[in-house]
């Protein structure tokens, strides 16, 4: 397996898509960090001051946001590329035994996706700690909660990484993987989770449970506890990955 | 593995249907060390879908392929058994050749100088660290036959891999197939094209419509039918004239002939005493043509050899 997961770090690192989708992630959070310090600290604001606990949790939850469906897209396109280019073909016959092929890039985006948010992350702090402290608010890393945090967004961008992968071992298609998966987070999901009525389910769905994981609040949508919505995320993206790898392992590679 | 199994090649029964279409049926061929078997047949013929049930890509519906007596999803270490070439167009464009063979040795655990090895084996060495993109059809066919070369198989199977090889790289490629068989190695390659095969294989399978048309020599499909095939502007006095030497031609274009039941030194004897001039007498090649044209008759979206003499397919 190691050698599997070495050579799946080979193919994503010989390409330059993680350097995009990394720099698209750091983006992200430094930009969404800095506008809710700048702005977003303000009474009467939606969320809750900087000064608290609560508002600290939500401003080092942004790196989640981010770099989770970006590596997410990282892993779809890395998983449907190997049909869309033909390469699948190679790596079946280097490997006929495809069951460990499909386990060894799952763990490859996992540990994708954990990197992705330890570097969000550490542009985060890079950007809050002094930005507060400036502030006369000095944060803690390990106290109140924060770490907690922090880990929290961790296991869920790593999470996305290998629920990414599970899809695209589903949905092999390239663009229709990529554009699914980010129709379904950006349009569908929310659209659900904003209605009142659904909100008995809608903690349930993917992306809402890796919020609830993070507890990255979004006004009006109802999130479960930190541990049940990582569980939740977490059996979706096994459910993915056990339904993808039935798939892989019975489909022809023409 | 059960040695005396070792290198061969053996199809039992394949079938595989994709929807409706029947692209392999009932089909048993073998294929053994020290030779070079070519796996012929028109387009459509079911050809790509054997190799691919070889080499445990495609599961068939009925049948069973082996190398080396065990079936290829059944192999410890695949790589160092059988090398496949399954179609140029297996790489990713952003990534390098050289990038693309280290993955391979790292998943089956090749020292990474062995992606430099056969880049120089395979007269790449220069373009390695370009990507892929970058390459002409001819050098991405390199490439795929570097990663086959990458566990150093006895068993080399490959499916069409002359194309978009230019005359110096067929060449190339033929003597390199040869060297492989010619030490003890087994190699499977199909084309659809006779030529190709005719200059390369000691063996042939031909497959038409996904069966079995035939397995042996060339020159025992050339046996087949001992014809001759003639141009002659004069083609219906020569008609005539061979059929009062006790021999059958048929026309097989304007200015053709397809003659049977005469040697070729005959043809050219009636000829001369009736003044008549030949163009072209061969006696062998357009036999074999024919031959292959009547086995693989009715078949393909293509013809499966240009029909340059005026031959018909069907």
């Amino acid at each position: 397996m190691m050698r599997l997961t070495a050579a799946e770090f080979r193919k994503v690192l010989t390409t330059r898509l993680w350097v995009w989708l990394l720099l698209a992630s750091v983006a992200w959070t430094a930009g969404y960090c800095a506008l809710a310090i700048a702005f977003g600290d303000r009474p009467g604001g939606l969320a809750p001051p900087l000064s608290t606990a609560a508002g600290q949790h939500t401003l080092f939850a942004i790196g989640a946001g981010g770099a989770g469906p970006l590596v997410a897209v990282l892993a779809v396109a890395g998983v449907t590329g190997e049909f869309r280019y033909g390469t699948a073909a190679t790596t079946f016959l280097a490997t006929p035994r495809r069951g460990r092929v499909v386990a060894a890039k799952m763990i490859t985006y996992l540990l994708a996706g954990a990197g992705y948010a330890l570097v969000c992350l550490a542009f985060t702090l890079a950007i809050a700690l002094p930005w507060l402290a400036s502030r006369g608010i000095h944060v803690t890393v390990a106290g109140r909660g924060n770490l907690g945090v922090l880990v929290a967004v961790v296991a869920a961008t790593a999470i996305f990484g290998l629920a990414g992968a599970a899809a695209g071992t589903l949905v092999t298609g390239q663009l229709a993987a990529v554009a699914g998966m980010l129709i379904y987070l950006y349009v569908a999901e929310p659209l659900a989770s904003h209605i009142t009525a659904l909100h008995g389910w809608t903690a349930y769905l993917p992306g809402v449970a890796a919020d609830g994981l993070t507890q990255a609040t979004q006004a009006g949508v109802r999130l479960l506890p930190p541990w049940q919505g990582g569980l939740v995320f977490a059996g979706w993206a096994l459910a993915l990955a056990a339904a993808g790898t039935r798939v892989t392992l019975r489909k022809d590679i023409t | 593995m059960v040695r005396d199994q070792a290198g061969h090649i053996v199809a039992a029964g394949l079938a595989k249907r994709f929807g409706g279409i029947t692209a392999v049926d009932d089909l048993s061929f073998a294929a053994g060390p020290g030779q070079v078997t070519g796996f012929l047949g028109p387009n459509g013929a079911g050809k790509t879908t054997t190799l691919r049930m070889l080499v445990g890509l495609v599961n068939p519906d009925a049948g069973t392929a082996t190398v080396s007596g065990q079936g290829y999803r059944a192999l410890r270490a695949p790589g160092r058994v059988v090398g496949s070439v399954l179609e140029a167009g297996g790489f990713h464009p952003g990534r390098s050749g050289r990038d693309h063979l280290r993955v391979y040795c790292t998943a089956s655990g090749y020292p990474l100088a062995r992606a430099d090895e056969v880049l120089e084996i395979t007269g790449l060495a220069g373009a390695g660290r370009r990507k892929v993109r970058g390459y002409s059809l001819g050098m991405r066919q390199r490439l795929a036959l570097a990663a086959a070369l990458l566990g150093d198989p006895a068993v080399l199977v490959l499916d069409e891999p002359m194309n978009g090889l230019d005359p110096e790289g067929i060449a190339w490629l033929r003597g390199l197939l040869r060297d492989h068989a010619r030490g003890g190695g087994t190699v499977l390659f199909s084309s659809h094209a006779l030529l190709e095969v005719e200059q390369l294989a000691d063996q042939v399978v031909i497959v038409s419509q996904g069966r079995l048309a035939f397995q042996g020599t060339l020159a025992g499909l050339a046996a087949g039918g001992t014809a001759v095939a003639v141009r002659t502007p004069e083609a219906g006095r020569l008609i005539g004239a061979l059929a009062r030497a006790g021999a059958q031609a048929e026309r097989t274009g304007p200015d053709g002939l397809r003659v049977t039941g005469v040697l070729a030194a005959e043809v050219s004897r009636v000829a001369r005493a009736e003044g008549i001039d030949l163009h072209e007498l061969a006696p062998s090649r357009a036999s074999l043509e024919q031959e292959f044209l009547a086995l693989t008759a009715g078949q393909g979206e293509s013809p499966a050899v240009p029909a340059s003499r005026g031959g018909q397919v069907s």
